[in-house]
């Protein structure tokens, strides 16, 4: 088989390069060679503009995400929260509800009451709380509902950005037919140029997580005749709850 | 593509692709300004991309992720089947994945006993009914809803359904059975970050998440010339993709991954493996005229802008890539015979040009190939006037240079607007026709002077 090497070294005999050349200049506007600091100083400016600008960017993207095909639900608290995600619920007829195993979902108050009190079975999907990998794997592909946080929210393209770590299953916002985001003022980014600048300064401190799922309305194809339809590998139905 | 109705339905999914694609740079920022600084990083990065493709590797080594470069099909696919055996793999997911097409990888693994299912639904139903893609971004638009509505009955035995939402359900179920049972997926790449070692997959069914979440391994495979050199050159990447793909400002998914699970990860995969593969690559890249074709990002906007791909359909190319693009990468990638005559299924109209997002300039590489096949094909006095063609059309003075020269040789044997006998070498032109004269003045030279005139 081909070695890396060998590989590397007939790409560069097509490009007249030797090996260990540098690139030939500087790459236009990227900025692969930023150092850490300089990130880290464009990052507090995305904090500060997601910080003064929130109002504004929530409002922003309450329009986006609806053009996107998300459901808003608009909340000024957790018990609002609470109460907004028992009622999409039970308007649905949902039996069972996973959520995802991060902070900001268990810290929920009453959330568990107040959907048992609905008649809706609710679990945590997280491993080690369950009967083994087979019926883990069936609780995630089984459920109707799967409910999640956000670590941050687009306005410019309506996009709700998680990444699995610190309890976020990838699945939750996936398998189940309808999706649950909760969305919190002042987690809102103007556009995908901020995020991203947000990620790479997240690289150079290496805090970057192993994944990052961008996610903006139900899952959709035009495969059959090119006619547009919601709901096909991933959720049918996605709502966002919006909170302050 | 004897059935007119099937023909006008695909007239119309490409004409939505192009409003789509027209509308969506009207809503964005500076979009000008944004193919520009495209074009800018993948010129970049292609004229360095030993650099940064070594860079890739390190990352995606440093991130817990296994590497491997595949000089062709064969030692791709081969890397495949050795990790489908070594683990015990029993079926296999497939997301989108246009590289894999070139490799035939779905016929290496079922060779080797292994299930491969398609998951993309237009490759789903391409791969029930044992076709070739169509389009990149939609390849079984071609089939109509009542051919996949029989394909899908077949498959589950079930009754035939009769609209789009109820076949869409369909397929939803019957491959949900291959995501919970799937040990292992194989996934292309849009592009690969080679400053962290991500690569990124753009999908809006959620295919590519349940292939980057639910199955214990994962492979991606990419194309060389797919690697980016920074994250902070997605925003732009992934707007100019969509935008032009789609019209969509963004696509239901956009998934990064960084490498394997990590220990504290709830799910996701506990391997991840990387192919780099060149397959006929190097051959572009080797060729300066041609090189730029590696600059495309896969976004279909060149198809739906051509007139002549719209007319004879995507499997007319041959091969895995259609239209425009295809017809400059394919004679090249596959090095064969029946890939040459494609650069010449142009008119050279300039309007893939005008749609790629990173302005790709596809009509003088047809030209250049053209004039390549000729020669090749022992035929120098033709393949130079390819290359003076190219020439005259792609340089302003040298254009209207050459039609006042030709407008004054063929003067003296012009007779009422018609030429009977054109001079050596082109005399067997008019063997059997009459070739028509030159007007008298160009048309630039005409509207030039009725400006002049206006303006005055």
């Amino acid at each position: 088989m081909t070695g890396r090497r060998e590989f590397l070294s007939s790409v560069r005999a097509s490009l007249g390069r030797s090996p260990g050349e540098g690139p030939t200049a500087a790459p236009p506007g990227s900025d692969v060679i930023a150092p850490a600091d300089e990130r880290t100083r464009r990052a507090e400016q995305v904090r500060a503009v997601m910080a003064e600008r929130a109002g504004e960017l929530l409002e922003e993207l309450v329009g986006s995400a609806a053009k996107a095909g998300w459901r808003i639900h608009r909340t000024t608290s957790d018990e609002e929260v609470v109460e907004a995600i028992t009622r999409i619920c039970s308007e649905t007829n949902a039996r069972n509800v996973l959520k995802s195993g991060e902070q900001s979902i268990a810290d929920l108050n009453g959330l568990d009451e107040s959907l048992a009190s609905a008649g809706i079975e609710v679990e945590w999907a997280v491993q080690e709380q369950t009967d083994g990998e087979a019926a883990h794997r069936a609780r995630l592909f089984e459920s109707d509902v799967g409910i999640t946080g956000a670590d941050y929210a687009i306005a410019e393209t309506g996009t709700v950005v998680v990444h699995p770590r610190g309890g976020l299953s990838r699945m939750v916002s996936l398998a189940p037919p309808r999706h649950m985001a909760v969305v919190r003022r002042g987690d809102i980014l103007p556009s995908l140029d901020e995020l991203f600048l947000l990620e790479s300064e997240a690289l150079a401190n290496g805090t970057i997580a192993s994944s990052m799922n961008l996610i903006t309305g139900p899952s959709r194809t035009g495969d059959i005749e090119g006619v547009i339809v919601e709901g096909i590998h991933g959720p049918i139905e996605v709502h966002m709850v919006l909170v302050g | 593509m004897a059935d007119p109705r099937l023909k006008s339905a695909l007239e119309g999914v490409y004409e939505g692709f192009n409003k789509g694609r027209i509308a969506a740079a009207a809503d964005t920022d500076a979009w000008e300004a944004q193919r520009d600084r495209g074009r800018a990083i993948k010129e970049h990065t292609i004229v360095n991309l030993d650099y940064y493709l070594e860079m890739l590797a390190d990352n995606v080594e440093k991130n817990g992720g296994n590497v491997f470069f595949a000089r062709d099909s064969a030692e791709a696919n081969r890397y495949v089947l050795e990790i489908a055996a070594q683990r015990g793999v029993q079926t296999v997911i497939k997301s989108k994945s246009m590289v894999s097409e070139e490799t035939q990888l779905n016929h290496a693994l079922e060779g080797a006993g292994v299930e491969a299912v398609e998951t993309d639904l237009g490759e789903y139903i391409i791969q029930l009914a044992g076709e070739a893609p169509y389009h990149i971004i939609a390849p079984a638009i071609h089939k109509s809803k009542d051919e996949v509505s029989t394909l899908l009955a077949e498959r589950s035995g079930g009754r035939r359904l009769e609209d789009a939402a109820e076949l869409t359900m369909q397929a939803r179920e019957q491959l949900r059975g291959a995501f919970r049972r799937a040990d292992m997926s194989v996934t292309g790449v849009n592009f690969a970050v080679a400053e962290s070692g991500s690569i990124v997959l753009v999908t809006n069914e959620g295919n590519g998440r349940m292939a980057t979440s639910a199955p214990r391994i994962h492979v991606a495979a990419m194309g060389m010339e797919k690697v980016v050199p920074s994250i902070a050159d997605l925003s732009t990447f992934l707007r100019i993709l969509i935008r032009s793909a789609t019209g969509q400002r963004i696509s239901s998914y956009v998934t990064m991954v960084n490498g394997p699970r990590r220990s504290d990860d709830e799910d996701g995969p506990e391997e991840f493996h990387l192919i780099v593969i060149d397959n006929g690559r190097s051959k572009l890249l080797a060729d300066p005229h041609l090189r730029e074709a590696l600059y495309c990002i896969r976004c279909g906007a060149c198809m739906n802008a051509c007139p002549v791909y719209r007319k004879v359909g995507g499997h007319s190319y041959g091969w895995v890539y259609p239209g425009p693009i295809g017809a400059v990468i394919t004679p090249v990638l596959t090095g064969i015979d029946e890939g040459k005559d494609l650069p010449f299924a142009s008119t050279l109209c300039g309007a893939c040009r005008e749609a790629c997002p990173v302005r790709i300039d596809l009509p003088r590489m047809l030209l250049e190939l053209r004039a390549q096949a000729v020669e090749s094909s022992g035929g120098k006095p033709a393949g130079l006037m390819w290359r003076g063609w190219r020439a005259g059309l792609t340089r302003r003075a040298a254009f209207d240079g050459g039609s006042r020269v030709g407008r004054w040789l063929l003067r003296p044997i012009t007779r009422g607007g018609w030429t009977r006998r054109l001079p050596f070498p082109l005399g067997g032109w008019t063997t059997s026709r009459d070739f028509l004269a030159p007007a008298a003045a160009s048309f630039v030279s005409r509207f030039n002077r009725s400006n002049r005139n206006k303006s005055r």
